[in-house]
């Protein structure tokens, strides 16, 4: 199942993400999508591995770079095309 | 300068199937320039109980010389991914953009993914070019690159996807089997 998951882009945290990835792929098929739980239950570990994440994104200098991209229009809409018929020509 | 391209694919698998392989799409043989992928957050929207993802994924350079021209020797590229999915209406909408080398290339993908009348997943796919470069000549370039770049992209995206549903099915029938 291993070499199913994807790395993280910090070597360091791949095996924080291992774990967290596994629980919610298991999660999101027989809850989420189940209608069984309205809550996500790899919570726990997901902060647990993103708190390695955040501290790899300081070393790594990139925090102005995923600031500035938070606070962008098209990532704020999740994407949705703010003049999609442009799209048709 | 703006190009867009747009394309639909059906997929002949149910929804949870398609979705769990497209956020596991990586690492797969047609996807070996995806270094790593991480999800930045994970959150339920409390109006809406769309399950709402942030993914961080790093790509390496596949900028074509022209570009590469402007922008130098580039050998990875950070993109930034948004995923919503709604399990009421079964559907599921992306969008990915490139957070760096944006004074030179930006390029934005919107997909839909939903459920149509045989039970199976429709995708409507949407990529969006944009360049900052008014350099004479650079849109024909831009234009015969971008399309070629979609349709081995869409071949490679499809092929990678399908290759990993193969696989999350296995893995499924797996928990499926230790839960039963």
């Amino acid at each position: 199942m291993g070499n199913i998951l994807s790395a993280s882009f910090a070597p360091e945290c791949d095996e924080k993400k291992a774990t967290y990835d596994a629980c919610f792929n298991s999660w999101y098929t027989e809850k989420f999508l189940a209608g069984k739980s309205i809550t996500n239950e790899c919570e726990e570990l997901w902060h647990e591995y993103k708190e390695c994440i955040d501290i790899a994104l300081v070393k790594r200098g990139m925090v102005k770079m995923m600031e500035e991209a938070r606070e962008e229009a098209s990532f704020e809409n999740s994407g949705i095309p703010q003049n999609h018929d442009e799209a048709k020509k | 300068m703006v190009l867009w391209f747009n394309s639909g694919h059906s997929y002949d698998y149910d929804f949870a199937t398609v979705t769990l392989a497209y956020m596991n799409r990586y690492p797969n043989p047609y996807a070996t320039h995806v270094q790593s992928v991480d999800t930045i957050d994970c959150r339920i929207d409390a109006t809406t109980g769309d399950l709402m993802l942030t993914k961080l994924i790093v790509k390496t350079g596949r900028l074509p010389k022209f570009i590469t021209y402007f922008v130098g020797d580039v050998t990875k590229s950070w993109v930034m991914e948004k995923i919503r999915i709604n399990r009421d209406t079964q559907t599921m909408t992306t969008y990915t953009r490139n957070l760096d080398h944006k004074k030179i290339i930006i390029i934005e993908e919107f997909t839909h993914y939903s459920t149509n009348a045989d039970g199976f997943t429709d995708v409507q796919s949407s990529v969006k070019f944009s360049s900052g470069i008014n350099k004479f000549g650079i849109k024909n370039k831009l234009e015969s690159w971008g399309h070629s770049k979609m349709q081995e992209n869409l071949r490679g995206s499809r092929e990678g996807l399908k290759f990993v549903m193969l696989k999350v099915n296995e893995r499924r029938q797996a928990w499926l089997e230790q839960m039963a």
